[in-house]
């Protein structure tokens, strides 16, 4: 944890001296992340939309400043928090963004980065395209600049009931119930999701003010109903889904799969509960379990 | 909590899918097919082909509730759906993304051109017996006009596209493809199958300009 800070304390044009005690892979590491920043000058163009409270009208600010070895958009960001002068020196109120775990498991970063949908954190400088243009998470109100309200994500998740109830009538004193290799593989896929919103961002189908739940919801409910568990309530969640803003509003344009950050095969949970609302529809219809 | 079968929205959905794969789609099939005939010329298009539909018991009938109504659902429906939709092709470059824009797009321009072919034919047909008496001659005329024939050859390319195109999502939405890879395997065949329908279709707009080869008139 020294030997971190004592180098993020390092000018970039130096080269890193090996500090007493710390460790060897960590020092190649910032190494090969000197010279990435060396080969983007080290000086990075942000411009940024900003928006001073969710009702007032965007704007556009640029600011010029040094991005350090191996930084990433949320660093970049905290960086010019400390002195927040625009391109032209003129100092404004710090850029407003959100973030958490700085290692893509939480979510909290995701903003549109040169125009796509993805966590800030895992946006290193060295890969990104200059002038590197910041906006809000789009479909989500937006709170204060690159700070969006993503609380319609949890209450989509609520109106498919993505939950287990683990109170029930049954005995719950029972071992863990059995899940074969093959299906745990598969259900991991799905419970990597952070609900970061980058898939609701990309979807024709999802905006502000309209029913559709998203692929994130949707590829939990394909998680609750395979769970040993979860599967008991089945054709609740399917009954949810069957509703107005269910699954019937997607359209099938398949971008939430290709932006995803974490790679969680949404167009697999979309055509697979696609087949469980078919067969749920008709045991609705003509009866039958 | 009531939804499935007591929701209209998932039935209306899936009605609209399922007009959209038959009567509709297959109504396609069947018309383009039998107007790839044209090539026979008019002896055989006016009697066998167009003399034969005309002689069907309950044709009105049949119009009517398995072509026209199916159509006009499937085709204001989509409307609705269509009002919801955003693409933004341009930022999300993905070749289903672009599917998706030119699924609406192609739909909303197939409601003008179906405007147009129907009351060129059928409707017009209604005015004047002489247009169904010689739909060859008609067609032959009309499909001369460089603008007509551009339009045909738009419309029925689009009318294709659609229907390839909305049976490779139709698998998605009824679950006959679930997994990506399974999904993009159909969506190739669906290609495939959209390349041979248009054949077929640009085989019958050309049809109806060459001259029949002689002893090909029966």
């Amino acid at each position: 944890m020294q030997a971190e800070t004592q180098s993020d304390a390092l000018p970039i044009d130096e080269p890193v001296t090996v500090a007493a005690g710390g460790p060897d892979v960590l020092l190649a590491g910032e190494r090969e992340a000197c010279a990435t920043a060396d080969r983007i000058n080290s000086s990075v163009e942000l411009r940024i939309r900003r928006q001073d409270y969710p009702t007032s009208a965007p704007y556009w600010q640029s600011f010029r400043l040094k991005a350090r070895p191996g930084a990433n958009i949320v660093s970049l960001l905290m960086d010019l928090r400390e002195h927040c002068v625009t391109a032209n020196g003129e100092p404004v109120d710090p850029v407003a963004f959100e973030h958490n775990c700085m290692e893509e498991v939480c979510g909290a970063c995701a903003m549109l980065i040169n125009g796509m949908p993805r966590p800030a954190c895992s946006a290193l400088i060295a890969d990104l395209e200059t002038p590197i243009r910041l906006e809000p998470l789009p479909k989500f109100p937006v709170v204060r600049d690159l700070m969006v309200d993503r609380s319609q994500l949890f209450d989509n998740l609520k109106r498919v009931k993505a939950w287990l109830r683990i109170d029930g009538a049954w005995d719950n004193h029972e071992r863990a119930p059995r899940v074969s290799p093959q299906d745990w593989a598969a259900q991991y896929l799905f419970s990597r999701c952070m609900s970061c919103g980058c898939c609701l961002a990309a979807c024709p189908e999802f905006d502000l003010g309209k029913a559709f739940v998203g692929p994130a919801s949707l590829a939990q409910v394909r998680l609750m109903n395979a769970q040993p568990t979860g599967r008991y309530d089945k054709a609740e969640r399917l009954h949810a889904i069957m509703g107005d803003g269910g699954l019937s509003d997607c359209g099938n344009a398949q971008n939430c799969v290709r932006v995803c950050p974490k790679e969680i095969p949404l167009t697999s949970a979309i055509g697979e509960l696609g087949r469980q609302t078919t067969l749920q529809a008709l045991k609705d219809l003509f009866g039958g379990g | 909590m009531s939804a499935s079968i007591q929701n209209p929205h998932f039935l209306l959905r899936r009605l609209h899918s399922l007009l959209g794969l038959a009567p509709v789609g297959a109504f396609l099939v069947f018309h383009l097919w039998e107007n790839s005939q044209s090539r026979f010329g008019a002896v055989h298009y006016n009697e066998e082909v167009v003399g034969a539909l005309q002689g069907l018991n309950y044709l009105l009938l049949i119009e009517l509730f398995v072509i026209a109504l199916p159509l006009l659902f499937h085709a204001g429906y989509g409307l609705l759906i269509i009002r919801d939709g955003r693409a933004e092709p341009q930022r999300y470059g993905y070749l289903r993304n672009w599917l998706y824009w030119l699924q609406r797009i192609s739909g909303l321009a197939l409601i003008l051109f179906l405007l147009l072919h129907v009351g060129l034919t059928r409707i017009a047909g209604l005015f004047d017996p002489a247009i169904s008496a010689n739909l060859f001659g008609h067609m032959q005329q009309a499909l001369s006009q460089p603008l007509i024939f551009a339009l045909y050859l738009i419309g029925v390319l689009l009318a294709v596209f659609h229907l390839a195109n909305g049976l490779a999502t139709a698998a998605i939405v009824w679950g006959l493809t679930s997994s990506a890879e399974a999904q993009r395997r159909f969506g190739w065949f669906c290609a495939g199958f959209g390349l041979l329908l248009a054949a077929l279709g640009v085989h019958g707009l050309i049809g109806f300009l060459i001259l029949p080869t002689a002893g090909v008139t029966t």
